[in-house]
């Protein structure tokens, strides 16, 4: 086995969730709105109370692809289930929430500051105990984190692997607003995530000069959702119907990439 | 493998070295940002920061992985066509530092996108021409250990023919709040496996190896990355699982992967924070993973001097057991005086000991339930 397949998606956008939520055009239905946000998960237990809107996303991101792959819980628990976790920015919130608190009891708060609070939670609620791996980046690096899953998979390091990409930005929209090549399209906050199992056809990542057609189809109808794009873009081609081997593309900070995956 | 650092106890690799041998403490009264309304106050703080060649702009964690790399450089030019050279760092902080002036007024938009954790590495891909893939792994304290799994993985699927890999983060009023408000940091000294351990203190650095393949690996070298592995606990985001789950899982898929066995492993370099739950449980993961074996291996934490350098130290520590291999002694474990009952294996105390090993393994743990292992080969045995 080289390569990996896609057994399964989870898809939460500020549109809603899934595919059928997304509209036509993004840009048009944020009606001017810069960001478009998603609401904080309603998810039972003690332990949440704390959590942060982000590492609730990133569960019912992993509950939403169950639910898609007709899967339970028990069958991705365990040391043979990979968690490669990606974002760019879902740590601001926390960070941003952090500063402000000063001295004062919000600094208990310091541990969801982290990146690895969000699939901290994951693997706490799914009971994953098996290979680790995130990573910080925008849509490229979700591609690299679906390399790195692959290659989990091909040297037997896993026997399945959850790439787990979380989004937000509601609570940092000063500082986002700053950035130039953000005006004219709305950030749309995301959590998204796709099962992986071994596939004999390789998976390969390279340079890419050009968006793929994925790539342009996810940010017309999602907004611009950072690292979860290309998993948007993988959940689009899967509600399009058996395609068998797509080409997701992504870029971030100046480096774009591309990689064959089988969607289904 | 070659490598570059600056650390509270040295601001070069050879001055690092000298540091541990010699057993010095870099735990200082931190002076760099305000500390009188935190329960502590101290830390491996570097003091004098060595401007760059040329001195680069850009966050103090940029300077701090521009100083490694600057010393990683001079012992080993990067000789591959720029487009082959990626870079991978690990970090559990970033940029955050940036966060706090972005938000003063007048703060700019520079420093806000210096807050994001991958400005760093990109600064570093930048300064060094590197234009292959560059990522950041954030696996918390273990991203030092994590990052330069992924570089070996970058290497051996041919994404890149060298890599820029390693670790870095800094001692920041963010992260010394965070740690105070845990009440994780020790008021006194810090003892890893130490009977009157009481925690922590944090310090900064950063660590930078160059890694080639072996076919394509030129002039002097430290060693090799044997194995590696990574693994989540699912058990709690701040405390390591109690049964040390996946650090166990870590260690036995690492050594898999480098084809080792315990009689083979002559070395191991413990993540030994002192804070009392992570010896104990780091103890008991390696008696039960090295087996009769566990209590002939030397072991040592180098946290005590240092201080807990987070997404630096598992770099740092790779580093230093190569080091220790070239060199033929193995620094012994700074502030361990009266060794606790309960972790009883051979950590080198009290002086640093001739020894040469072969085959080292190291340890690390984060927030999060992120743990890693890596399996390394020094070159002088």
């Amino acid at each position: 086995m080289r390569g990996a397949a896609v057994t399964g998606v989870g898809l939460l956008t500020g549109w809603g969730e899934g595919v059928a939520a997304l509209p036509a055009d993004a840009r048009a239905s944020a009606g001017g709105r810069r960001i478009v946000t998603l609401a904080r998960p309603a998810l039972a237990g003690e332990r949440f109370r704390r959590a942060t809107r982000e590492c609730l996303l990133g569960v019912a991101a992993v509950e939403a692809l169950l639910r898609d792959a007709g899967l339970a819980r028990a069958d991705v628990g365990g040391s043979d289930t990979a968690l490669v976790y990606v974002t760019a920015a879902a740590y601001g919130a926390s960070n941003l929430d952090f500063v402000r608190a000063g001295g004062k009891p919000g600094a208990l708060h310091f541990p969801y500051t982290a990146p690895s609070a969000v699939p901290g939670e994951v693997a706490i609620e799914f009971g994953l105990t098996g290979a680790y791996t995130i990573l910080i980046g925008g849509a490229a690096a979700t591609l690299d984190a679906l390399r790195q899953a692959t290659r989990l998979l091909a040297g037997g390091r896993c026997r399945r692997a959850l790439v787990l990409a979380v989004e937000t930005f509601a609570e940092c929209e000063a500082l986002w607003t700053r950035a130039r090549w953000l005006a004219g399209r709305p950030l749309v906050e995301s959590a998204a995530c796709a099962l992986l199992v071994p596939a004999d056809a390789d998976t390969p990542l390279s340079p890419a000069p050009e968006r793929s057609a994925l790539e342009t189809l996810a940010r017309a109808r999602a907004g611009e959702t950072l690292a979860c794009a290309p998993l948007v873009g993988l959940a689009l081609a899967r509600a399009a119907g058996p395609a068998g081997a797509v080409t997701l593309s992504g870029e971030w900070r100046g480096r774009r990439a591309a990689l064959a995956i089988q969607a289904h | 493998m070659a490598a570059g650092a600056v650390t509270p106890i040295g601001g070069d690799l050879d001055a690092f070295w000298s540091g541990l041998v010699t057993g010095s403490d870099g735990i200082t009264r931190i002076e760099r940002f305000p500390v009188d309304d935190l329960r502590v106050g101290r830390g491996g703080e570097i003091k004098k920061l060595r401007a760059g060649r040329p001195p680069g702009p850009g966050c103090r964690a940029s300077q701090l992985l521009f100083a490694a790399a600057d010393d990683l450089v001079a012992r080993a030019p990067l000789d591959a066509p720029a487009g082959r050279v990626a870079v991978v760092v690990g970090t559990a902080l970033g940029g955050v530092e940036e966060l706090e002036a972005a938000l003063e007024p007048g703060g700019t938009l520079r420093q806000a996108a210096g807050a994001l954790y991958d400005a760093p590495a990109h600064a570093l891909a930048r300064r060094l021409g590197a234009r292959g893939p560059v990522l950041t792994v954030s696996t918390a304290c273990a991203s030092g250990a994590t990052a330069l799994g992924v570089a070996a993985d970058l290497l051996r699927e041919g994404a890149a023919d060298r890599v820029v890999a390693g670790g870095y983060d800094v001692l920041c009023r963010f992260v010394m709040r965070g740690f105070d408000a845990l009440r994780s940091l020790t008021r006194e000294r810090v003892r890893p496996f130490d009977r009157r351990r009481s925690g922590l203190l944090l310090g900064e650095g950063a660590g930078l190896v160059l890694m080639a393949r072996e076919a394509d690996a030129r002039g002097p070298r430290l060693g090799r990355l044997l194995g590696h592995a990574s693994a989540s606990d699912g058990s709690h985001l701040t405390a390591p699982a109690p049964d040390g789950r996946g650090l166990e899982f870590a260690v036995r898929a690492a050594m898999d992967e480098a084809g080792v066995a315990a009689s083979d492993v002559d070395f191991v370099s413990a993540h030994g924070t002192a804070t009392p739950l992570n010896d104990r449980v780091e103890t008991e993961v390696l008696r039960r993973v090295l087996g009769p074996r566990a209590t002939a291996i030397p072991m040592n934490s180098i946290k005590g001097g240092l201080g807990h350098t987070m997404g630096a130290a598992a770099t740092l520590e790779a580093i230093m057991c190569l080091l220790a291999s070239r060199e033929g002694v193995v620094p012994h474990t700074v502030g361990l005086e009266e060794r606790d009952p309960s972790c009883d294996l051979d950590y080198v105390a009290a002086a640093p000991r001739v020894a040469r090993p072969r085959v080292s393994l190291s340890t690390s743990l984060g927030f999060g339930g992120c743990n890693a292992a890596l399996v390394l080969e020094g070159a002088g045995a």
